[in-house]
């Protein structure tokens, strides 16, 4: 009945459980992402955001998030990664008052995070690669992480978050990467939500 | 980390990074890297051998060596060489499976034609990154 189920689900292109992979950089807004998408179908919250980087350091997974488009129904399970970087720097983290055995502490756990959510790649069904629209989105962060997800055939839905800022510059990211799909948002005032849950409908457990 | 006064670059044959396995490949780059070099090279990783390099990295890093800075320009290849060079990956997917069920060393890969730069992250404080150019500023 289960094999069924899945075959059926396949059959129309959908999978029964979407593990969805929220990516990025650091302090792009992949937690204020998640909170929006939980909040709205669950009533509750995924994780804590900060301005101090890396503040999500660990896996943050809310499972079971139905999510409705019209007539089509997705079962979610969010995973919210530690933010991808190539340099963490524990001296960053002193500037925000941290004690230096605690901002240690912070870049130890920082780079285990980085090394968690590049291992959950192998394991999620489709990606958010949410990207900071109020910085230069050509990165050897975004392009590496776009490559990989190519490779590995995972759907892809380009984030351009933080439309609300005044220096924000969307526009750059579809130039940047003109063959992915990419919606612009505001994590934290909501804007253009629907518009990413219609994406997250239409590319969310398409076949690899 | 010694303390740097002056940095040093070197320039790679992407031929000599060709003739390592994989892991040796990454070993090589941040080996050099970590002592303070800036390494170029005529070639290009491949996306999973970019995020291997990220992954290493992030095991090396410590108080001395908060990590990498990295930017790559991959030459587009148009024609009948994209041609080729989409059959040498399909080339090396089969080889990669076959090793992985015979439990045998996976091949080497060759490296994409392009250009990559790989400094250590202390005194390489920002690459802008255009299309087809990269500029990247340090600061001792």
């Amino acid at each position: 009945m289960v094999k069924f189920l899945d075959w059926l689900y396949a059959l129309f292109g959908m999978k029964k459980n979407v593990r969805l992979g929220i990516y990025g950089s650091v302090n792009v807004g992949k937690t204020t992402i998640a909170n929006r998408i939980s909040k709205d179908w669950t009533g509750e919250e995924v994780g804590k955001v900060s301005k101090i980087p890396h503040e999500t350091r660990f896996v943050q997974k809310k499972e079971k998030i139905e999510l409705k488009h019209k007539n089509k129904k997705i079962m979610l399970n969010l995973l919210d990664m530690p933010g991808l970087a190539t340099k963490i720097d524990y001296r960053e983290f002193l500037k925000y008052g941290i004690s230096k055995r605690a901002a240690k502490q912070r870049a130890k756990e920082a780079t285990d995070g980085v090394i968690e959510a590049i291992k959950w790649l192998s394991n999620v069904d489709t990606v958010l690669a949410v990207m900071d629209a109020t910085q230069d989105p050509l990165t050897q962060i975004n392009i590496t992480l776009l490559g990989n997800l190519e490779a590995r055939k995972i759907p892809v839905i380009i984030v351009a978050n933080k439309i609300d800022k005044k220096k924000a510059k969307p526009q750059a990211i579809r130039d940047a990467f003109p063959q992915y799909p990419v919606v612009e948002v505001s994590g934290l005032k909501g804007t253009n939500i629907d518009k990413l849950y219609e994406h997250i409908a239409k590319y969310s457990g398409r076949a690899r | 980390m010694k303390n740097i006064k002056n940095i040093k670059m070197d320039f790679v044959s992407a031929t000599i990074l060709d003739d390592k396995p994989k892991e040796k490949r990454i070993n090589f780059i941040l080996n050099k890297v970590k002592d303070g070099t800036i390494l170029v090279t005529d070639g290009v990783l491949k996306p999973d051998e970019e995020m291997e390099l990220i992954r290493e990295t992030m095991r090396r890093v410590d108080d001395g060596f908060p990590g990498i800075e990295v930017a790559s320009l991959k030459r587009q290849s148009k024609g009948a060489l994209a041609l080729i060079e989409k059959f040498s990956d399909q080339k090396e997917r089969v080889q990669t499976l076959i090793a992985g069920l015979t439990g045998k060393v996976p091949e080497k890969t060759s490296m994409r034609t392009g250009l990559t730069l790989i400094g250590p992250a202390r005194f390489i404080k920002k690459i802008k990154k255009n299309p087809d150019s990269f500029s990247v500023f340090t600061e001792l």
